[in-house]
């Protein structure tokens, strides 16, 4: 039994059920599931009694994906560089859980340094899907997105450079959102690229996640890019009606004249939500975009994510932190560190934001990705002036097995597969929620709004949502043994 | 592109790579220099400012001059793995 | 013969309570790693915040050299590897400046320059290292010190100019109190770039770089000793490599650090952290008027409006302290050049020996006016002036007080002074011989007089009467 946060509250509240129990309960399913498949770094045994505090969070377990700083507990965005580092201070998300009396029960794996859509390149080993221990769950918030699909949490804090809650949430089916840009503080996140970075969370339904969201959201003196308070109430936004709200989908997004077998299925799949959508009064609309335009989006993500990545991790030099490398200058000792503590792939994408950022490339490759950037959010915000949202498949299939998605660069690849970027792009908010099931593997749709209208997204995906059957599933569900 | 200029890169990046690395790097980058290429397709681009925040930020203030958080120096040395007199110790930094 | 053509960027230390980017505490001090946060340290998923402070310091600059000041505040990334920079990168304005076209006027040997000012732009100081025999220490407690980095145009044409400029510029930190900028405490450092060319030369020659050269006179050795270098090069028909040099101080020679090929690309771009901030033009204007009189001014109008010499006018300006307790005297009507002869001769003496400053004695601009204009009135002598200045000095007591006590105002009443002139004549009846006969005793009486009353007599109208009593 999975319960979601909302059904543990009420047990709470009506002294059913104690919070150390439901603590216990998650960490003994964490321990069970994590030789198979991994979701942990850290699992904490011991349980801290915060006391009884008065928020919706107070009592609930949950998890923090490893790149969130925790004071005295290892964090180590599962890089071997960091596979000894205990931060002495605490990420501004994780003391608002604290404060609201939630009950850390692990940090989650993820692709080193957050780089990385597989969930396949930890220093710890891969995350496999709960729905097919053959097939990856995605990344790079792999282990957040497995412990929820388990059930071994309600709730798991995820990080979305460009896809890295959503995407992991359609092959996971779960919940998976991301909010406005600057809506949570990111003092505390291990940055990836920070223009794009942003926290969000998992839940398995659309209600948990504006439970949490109430709790996570607000400004923060320590970080300028957050917003000032929107003072909404997540959950009391839920209940309106969505009656004449316009969405719209990407055609050439959903291009399928090579009649792609899995992308049939897939776009079978959305032509249901559609109708769903249809019938709660939500109109969707087929728009047109620059095809050159949308295949530009993933050299766009990757010129500006391994350009800010490269800065961003320079201070992983293994001397003030992390593990320290051999030499007798400083310079040996710090590439010593570095050559040990970074993978392969890592290093590929140093050494391609490096030759980005060099001035003599940075105009056409750096400054050149920064102007698509703003052509493309430029055109979405123009159709959003018609538009409430966008309404997308997630993924443009279900998870791939291990081997069949490689995290080195694609000749080929599909638009579909990289859309939900736009959404760290604009900053705008963005959530997948499952819309069903193909081959046996949940698939998710997402809807991404406006900037700031962090509600209205959470209103669409909740009234969706109850239009089907996919809330509050749980992977092994009939699992008798935990 | 070559593998020399890679090697330069990655150095510069306080690295290195083995061999087979490399030539993995190598293919990737003309992978990737193709892609970027693409970004050269839109027209006139270059009259575009270059984004760098995803909406424009109002209202962004100042902090006031206070003095509110420091570190004692267990908190400093905690995960540095070579102190002396409580600072972090390295090899003799040659200028 | 060689134009020497000389660059300057100066990094200069701002005053703030807290430090650019961080809530630690900006203050010199001798403990390591004692003002440090999480935010020095660059440790993983640390936010940069701006102080106000440290932008208010250096708009100030930006306005007291003359610059222009941008729109909105920006910041970008300087990345490179070294271990006092835990970051891997420094927080920097390389795009737009907080100040853009502006200059500094010297005067070198009586003739004034305008020196122009490239840009001025806000960054952070890196850690400090401790060198060993065989290891380093590191000291975060200057990471993210705010530092006002300040590059002039190539156009200072010699080692004094370049010293002048320097101190100069350091007076306007002084002035405007941006900065304690003492180079003893490295609040204060320079990089000096270094040219020659041929008089009839439209371009630049091929410059070398000199990095962190702590105080002014080294900055002056260094650039004598490379112009020398180059010449010598020059001369014999070489070509100036184009490099980053160091200078040693105790050998008193440059020698090469880098060369261009490995110059560092800084890889500069936008931090994505740092929002860009609307300067509100209100505000700057506000701190255009928050920006007193700088030494320039004043030095003019002293020498031009209150002739007084160069020599004293310099002393006086080189501490602002010190100038503004000069204009408060002027303000309290006191003679200009009096005030100033009493300022820089006895009171800074006085300074100096007791190591106070001019905000630490108790000598009031009021009671040094008092004083001058007790001794312009004839009350006292310059002598005695001297005498209550001390006491004034130690006792605080105003100068009127101090002459009480001391009964020492002179004695200005002729009838009381022809009564000693007589007595003192009555007992020198033969003295009064030879005066008549043309010897030279008048002296001599005037020092009975004086020895009589103390030397309280005034001296003018005491010889006047003893004159008329020995001419009778």
């Amino acid at each position: 039994m999975a319960l979601s946060i909302k059904e543990m509250r009420n047990k709470l509240d009506n002294d059913e059920i104690k919070s150390e129990n439901l603590f216990e309960e998650s960490v003994k399913k964490a321990n069970y599931y994590q030789k198979e498949y991994n979701s942990f770094v850290t699992i904490v045994s011991d349980y801290k009694d915060y006391g009884q505090r008065e928020t919706l969070l107070s009592g609930i377990p949950y998890a923090l994906k490893d790149n969130i700083s925790t004071k005295g507990i290892l964090t180590t965005a599962s890089s071997n560089i960091l596979k000894n580092y205990v931060p002495v201070y605490d990420a501004t998300i994780y003391k608002k859980l604290k404060e609201s009396g939630a009950i850390l029960v692990g940090k989650t794996v993820l692709d080193e340094l957050a780089m990385g859509g597989t969930g396949t390149t930890g220093h710890t080993g891969i995350v496999r899907n709960p729905w097919n221990k053959e097939r990856l769950i995605g990344g790079s918030s792999a282990g957040s997105a497995a412990a929820v699909a388990l059930g071994i949490v309600p709730f798991a804090i995820g990080s979305d450079t460009g896809d890295s809650i959503r995407k992991p949430a359609a092959y996971g089916g779960v919940v998976g959102f991301k909010p406005t840009y600057g809506r949570i503080s990111r003092y505390g996140l291990f940055a990836f690229a920070s223009s794009l970075d942003h926290l969000g969370v998992f839940t398995r339904n659309v209600y948990d996640c504006a439970m949490v969201m109430n709790i996570i959201k607000g400004h923060d003196d320590n970080d300028m890019t957050s917003l000032p308070d929107d003072g909404k109430d997540y959950i009391a936004s839920l209940e309106r009606s969505v009656k004449g709200k316009k969405l719209f989908y990407i055609k050439e997004a959903l291009d399928n004249s090579n009649k792609d077998l899995e992308l049939g299925k897939i776009l079978n799949n959305f032509e249901k939500v559609k109708e769903k959508c249809k019938k709660l009064g939500i109109e969707v609309f087929e728009e047109s975009i620059d095809k050159d335009l949308l295949l530009a989006l993933y050299p766009t993500y990757m010129s500006i994510s391994c350009a800010e990545a490269t800065s961003n991790d320079a201070n992983l030099t293994g001397i003030h932190f992390g593990v320290r490398g051999e030499g007798n200058t400083p310079e040996e000792i710090i590439k010593d560190a570095r050559t040990k503590g970074f993978s392969e792939l890592i290093k590929r994408r140093f050494v391609l934001g490096s030759y980005i950022l060099q001035k003599e490339n940075q105009e056409k490759l750096f400054l050149n990705a920064c102007r698509i950037r703003r052509i493309i959010v430029d055109k979405i915000n123009k159709l959003f002036e018609k538009y409430d949202g966008i309404i997308m498949p997630a993924a443009a299939g279900i998870a791939p097995k291990f081997g069949e998605s490689s995290d080195k660069l694609s000749d080929k690849y599909l638009i579909l597969d990289n859309h939900l970027v736009i959404g760290n792009f604009g900053g705008y908010p963005s959530i997948t929620i499952p819309s069903g099931f193909i081959d046996e593997m949940p698939v998710g749709v997402n809807i991404t709004g406006r900037i700031c209208e962090d509600d209205v997204v959470l209103n669409i995906a909740y009234q969706v949502e109850k239009s089907m059957e996919y809330a509050n599933q749980v992977a092994l569900g009939d699992d008798k043994n935990v | 592109m070559s593998k020399d200029i890679l090697k330069m890169l990655a150095n510069k990046m306080m690295f290195t790579m083995n061999e087979d690395e490399y030539d993995t790097l190598l293919e990737e980058f003309n992978i990737i220099l193709k892609q970027m290429d693409l970004i050269g397709n839109i027209p006139n681009i270059e009259k575009i400012e270059p984004m760098t925040f995803p909406f424009p930020l109002e209202n962004v203030s100042f902090r006031e001059d206070c003095v509110v958080d420091e570190l004692g120096v267990d908190d400093i040395l905690l995960n540095s793995e070579d102190n002396l007199y409580n600072q972090v110790r390295l090899p003799k930094v040659v200028e | 013969m060689y134009k020497t053509v000389i660059g300057l960027e100066v990094h200069c230390e701002l005053k703030s309570n807290s430090k650019n980017f961080s809530s630690a505490k900006n203050s010199y001090s001798t403990i390591p790693n004692s003002n440090v946060s999480v935010v020095d340290l660059g440790y993983p998923g640390i936010l940069p915040v701006i102080n106000k402070e440290a932008v208010k310091n250096s708009i100030k600059m930006a306005l007291a050299m003359n610059c222009d000041i941008p729109d909105y505040l920006t910041f970008e990334r300087k990345n490179y590897f070294y271990p006092d920079l835990p970051k891997g990168y420094q927080i920097t304005q390389f795009k737009n400046p907080i100040g853009t076209n502006g200059y500094v006027m010297i005067n070198v040997g009586g003739k004034e320059k305008k020196i122009l000012i490239h840009d001025t732009h806000l960054e952070e100081d890196t850690a400090s290292l401790d060198h060993y025999n065989t290891y380093s220490l590191i000291d975060y407690n200057r990471c993210g010190v705010p530092l006002l980095e300040t590059v002039t145009e190539p156009c200072i044409n010699s080692a004094d100019e370049a010293v002048a400029f320097l101190e100069g510029l350091r007076s306007i930190f002084l002035y405007c109190d941006t900065s304690y900028a003492r180079s003893d405490r490295g609040q204060i450092r320079c990089d000096v770039n270094v040219s020659l060319m041929k008089e009839e030369d439209t371009e630049l020659g091929t410059k070398v770089e000199m990095k962190n050269i702590n105080s002014f006179s080294s900055v002056k050795e260094a650039i004598i000793c490379e112009v020398k270098r180059q010449t010598e090069i020059l001369n014999s028909g070489g070509k100036v490599l184009q490099e980053t040099r160091r200078f040693d101080e105790s050998k008193g020679i440059t020698y090469s650090m880098r060369s261009k090929e490995d110059a560092i690309d800084y890889k500069y771009f936008t931090d994505p952290n740092l929002p860009p901030i609307k300067l509100d033009k209100k505000w700057i204007s506000e701190l255009k008027e928050s920006i007193p009189k700088l030494h320039n001014e004043r030095f003019r109008t002293y020498t031009k409006d209150y002739s007084i010499n160069e020599k004293d006018a310099y002393t006086i300006v080189r501490d602002k302290k010190i100038s503004d307790y000069y204009e408060e005297c002027i303000k309290l009507k006191g003679d200009p050049i009096l005030v100033s002869n009493w300022l820089t001769g006895s009171v800074i003496g006085y300074l100096n020996k007791m190591s106070l400053t001019i905000e630490q004695i108790k000598l009031t601009p009021q009671m040094l006016v008092e004083l001058i204009n007790l001794i312009s009135s004839g009350k006292i002598s310059s002598k005695q002036g001297k005498t209550v200045l001390e006491r004034t000095l130690e006792t605080g007591k105003s100068p009127l007080i101090i002459v009480d006590e001391l009964g020492i105002s002179q004695i200005d009443n002729e009838e009381e002074i022809r009564k000693i002139v007589l007595e003192v004549i009555s007992e020198n009846e033969s003295l009064v011989i030879d005066y008549k006969n043309g010897k030279r005793v008048f002296d001599y009486f005037i020092g009975q007089i004086m020895k009589k009353t103390k030397g309280r007599v005034n001296p003018s109208l005491a010889s006047k009467i003893l004159k008329e009593e020995l001419e009778k």
